[in-house]
C-alpha cells in the first residue's frame, strides 16, 4: 500500500515536472547529410522553440540551451610513442570504447554554468564531463589513462570532429533559437543523434531528441559498398583498368 | 577543385594528387623506374592514411609499368621466361607480404617498421648506385671503358642445383637466387607500397648478370605481375584500395611518364643514375628525419577493426 502510494507520487512528479512546464521542439535544416565526389563538408542548421503553457512558473534568469550533437560509436587504439634507440616508436597504448566518432556541444553561455557538474556529466555535456571507458580499466575515466585521454580530445579537435563552442547558440527572441554544427568531410558515415537541453537557473527543464544520417550517394556509395561485398571483383577492376591506362598512354603517345 | 575519396573518407585537391602523380611519372619515365618508392611517401606525408596509400599506389604502378612494358615488348626486349619465374615468386613474397602488412598494422608497428625498411633499402640502394655512377663517370672523363661483362665469369651463385635456361637473357642459371630475388622483391613491394624496380634492376644485373638490354624490360613484366596480384590481395585483406585516388594518380603518371621518357633518351646513363641515386638517397634522409625528430604530436589514434582483437 505505501509502496505504491510512493510510486504514484513518484509518477506524478515525473509527469508534472519540467516536462509539462516548458515544452521544446526542434527542427533539423535536413534529415541526410549526402556524401558525393565534390563533398567538403556541411553545415547542420537547428531550430528550436520553447513553449509555455500556463502552469510554467515565471523565471527571473533566461533560459539557457545546449546541443550536443554525437556521431556512430567507434573504438579506438591511443598509442604513444617514445624514443628507443634514437627512433621514435609506438610503446604504451590505451584502447578507448565506444567513443562517439563526431562529438559536438554547443550552449548559449558557458557550458559549465549551465548546470551543476553532476548533471552534465550525466549528459555527457562537454569534454570535462564526457566519459571514456577502457578496454581492461573497469572504471570509467581511469585517471592512469588520463595522457590517452587528453591526446584523444586534441587529435579529435585538431580534425575538426569534436568541439565545444560556448554562445554558439544563439536566442531570436525569447523563446526561439538557433545553432550550427559543421559536419566535416572526414566525418564517418552513419547515424548521428542530435540532443537539445533547456536549462535555467542551472535547473534542467525539457529535453528534445533528434538525428540525421550522413551516407555517401551514387558513385561513392556504389564503389564503397563494391570495394566491401565483392572485394575480389572490385582488385581485379582496379588492375584490368590499370592495364588498360597503361596500354592507352602506350599508345596515344607511341613514338617508335 | 576538391573531390571526396569514398575509400579513404576524406576530400583531398583533385590537381594536387593529378600533379604528385605527374611529376613521379615524369620523374620514372625519366630514370626507368616505377615510382612508387616516391608516390607512396609523398601520398602519406600529404595526409592520405598509410593503409590507403599503400594500396592505392599498386594499381598505379601497374599501370605506369605497363605502358613501359609494351614498348620493351614491341622491341622484344623482354625474357619472359625470366619474368615469369620472378612473377611466380613475386607473388608468393606479396601474399607473405599482405600477412605481415595486416599483422603490423594490428600490432601498430606498420609505420615504424615501413619507415626503417625505407631508410635502411632506400640508403642502401642509392648509396651503390651513388657510388657506381661517379666511378662510372669518373671512368668516362678519364677515357676509361666501362668494364665489359664476361661470359665466362662464375661466382658461387652458379655452383648452385635447379639449373635453368632463360635463352633471351643467355643464362644457364640455378633458380634458386632467381626465386629469392622474386620472392624478396615481392615482399617488399607489397609492404612498402614499391614496385621495387630500382632494387630489382640491380639485383638482376649485379647478381644473375642478366644482359643490361633485357633487364627493364623484364623488370617492368614482373612488377605488372606482382603488383597486379597486390591490388587483388589488397583489396581483399584490407578493402583499402581507393579506386578514385587510383585512377587521378594513373592518370597523371602515364601522362608524366611519356615526357620523362622523351627528356631521359637525351641523357646520358650514368648521369641518370646518380640523379636517381640522389633521389632515392634524398627519400631515405627524409624517412630517416621523421624517425629521429621529436614529432609535433606524440599520440596517435587508430581505429580499431573487429572486436576479437
Amino acid at each position: 500500500m505505501r509502496r505504491s502510494v510512493l510510486l504514484a507520487v513518484v509518477a506524478g512528479a515525473l509527469a508534472a515536472g519540467p516536462a509539462v512546464a516548458e515544452h521544446m521542439t526542434i527542427a533539423l535544416s535536413t534529415a541526410e547529410v549526402k556524401i558525393s565526389s565534390n563533398f567538403t563538408g556541411a553545415p547542420i542548421t537547428l531550430f528550436g522553440v520553447i513553449e509555455r503553457d500556463a502552469q510554467s512558473v515565471s523565471r527571473s534568469g533566461h533560459y539557457q540551451v545546449a546541443t550536443l550533437v554525437q556521431g556512430p560509436p567507434e573504438s579506438v587504439i591511443a598509442r604513444r610513442k617514445d624514443r628507443i634507440l634514437g627512433v621514435w616508436a609506438n610503446t604504451d597504448s590505451e584502447t578507448i570504447l565506444a567513443a562517439p566518432s563526431f562529438y559536438t556541444v554547443n550552449a548559449s553561455g558557458n557550458i559549465d554554468d549551465l548546470a551543476e557538474k553532476l548533471v552534465l556529466e550525466r549528459y555527457r555535456l562537454g569534454f570535462a564531463n564526457s566519459r571514456f571507458d577502457y578496454r581492461g580499466r573497469p572504471q570509467a575515466n581511469d585517471p592512469a589513462a588520463a595522457e590517452f585521454r587528453e591526446a584523444f580530445l586534441r587529435i579529435k579537435q585538431n580534425a575538426g570532429l569534436y568541439s565545444e563552442q560556448q554562445d554558439s547558440v544563439t536566442f531570436i527572441g525569447d523563446s526561439v533559437f538557433r545553432t550550427t554544427v559543421w559536419v566535416p568531410a572526414n566525418a564517418p558515415v552513419g547515424f548521428y543523434t542530435v540532443r537539445v537541453f533547456l536549462f535555467a537557473d542551472g535547473a534542467l527543464l525539457a529535453q528534445a531528441d533528434e538525428s540525421f544520417r550522413i551516407s555517401k550517394t551514387g558513385f561513392e556509395q556504389y564503389l564503397s559498398v563494391f570495394s566491401r561485398e565483392k572485394s575480389f571483383v572490385y582488385g581485379v577492376v582496379c588492375v584490368v583498368l590499370a592495364l588498360f591506362t597503361g596500354w592507352l598512354g602506350g599508345v596515344v603517345f607511341r613514338r617508335d | 577543385m576538391l573531390i571526396y575519396l569514398p575509400i579513404a573518407e576524406l576530400s583531398v585537391n583533385m590537381f594536387v594528387i593529378f600533379g604528385m602523380g605527374g611529376a613521379v611519372g615524369f620523374l620514372s619515365g625519366l630514370f626507368g623506374v616505377g615510382g612508387g618508392f616516391l608516390l607512396t611517401p609523398l601520398l602519406i606525408f600529404s595526409g592520405i592514411p598509410p593503409v590507403v596509400a599503400v594500396a592505392s599506389v599498386a594499381p598505379q604502378i601497374v599501370a605506369s609499368s605497363a605502358s613501359g612494358a609494351l614498348a620493351y615488348w614491341r622491341r622484344n626486349m623482354i625474357d619472359m621466361k625470366l619474368a615469369m619465374v620472378l612473377v611466380v615468386s613475386g607473388v608468393m613474397g606479396s601474399s607473405i607480404g599482405v600477412v605481415v602488412f595486416d599483422l603490423l598494422r594490428r600490432l601498430g608497428q606498420l609505420d615504424l617498421i615501413v619507415a626503417l625498411a625505407y631508410v635502411t633499402f632506400l640508403g642502401l640502394i642509392g648509396g651503390l648506385m651513388l657510388n657506381e655512377s661517379i666511378r662510372s663517370i669518373f671512368n668516362a672523363r678519364r677515357g676509361r671503358p666501362a668494364p665489359l661483362r664476361r661470359p665466362g665469369q662464375h661466382t658461387w651463385l652458379h655452383g648452385l642445383p635447379f639449373k635453368m635456361r632463360f635463352k633471351r637473357s643467355k643464362l644457364y642459371i640455378s633458380v634458386i637466387p632467381v626465386v629469392l630475388i622474386g620472392i624478396g622483391i615481392g615482399f617488399l613491394g607489397t609492404l612498402l607500397g614499391i614496385g621495387g624496380g630500382f632494387i630489382m634492376v640491380p639485383a638482376l644485373i649485379y647478381l644473375l648478370r642478366v644482359p643490361t638490354n633485357v633487364v627493364i624490360g623484364t623488370s617492368l613484366v614482373q612488377i605488372v605481375g606482382t603488383m597486379s596480384v597486390a591490388t587483388v590481395l589488397h583489396a581483399m585483406t584490407n578493402q583499402s584500395v581507393d579506386f578514385v585516388l587510383a585512377v587521378i594518380l594513373m592518370v597523371g603518371g602515364v601522362i608524366g611518364a611519356q615526357f620523362g621518357a622523351r627528356i631521359g633518351q637525351n641523357l646520358r646513363g650514368d648521369h641518370l643514375r646518380a640523379m636517381l641515386a640522389l633521389l632515392v638517397i634524398a627519400v631515405a634522409v627524409r624517412f630517416l628525419v621523421g624517425l629521429v625528430a621529436t614529432p609535433d604530436e606524440r599520440f596517435t589514434i587508430t581505429l580499431l577493426f573487429g572486436a576479437g582483437l
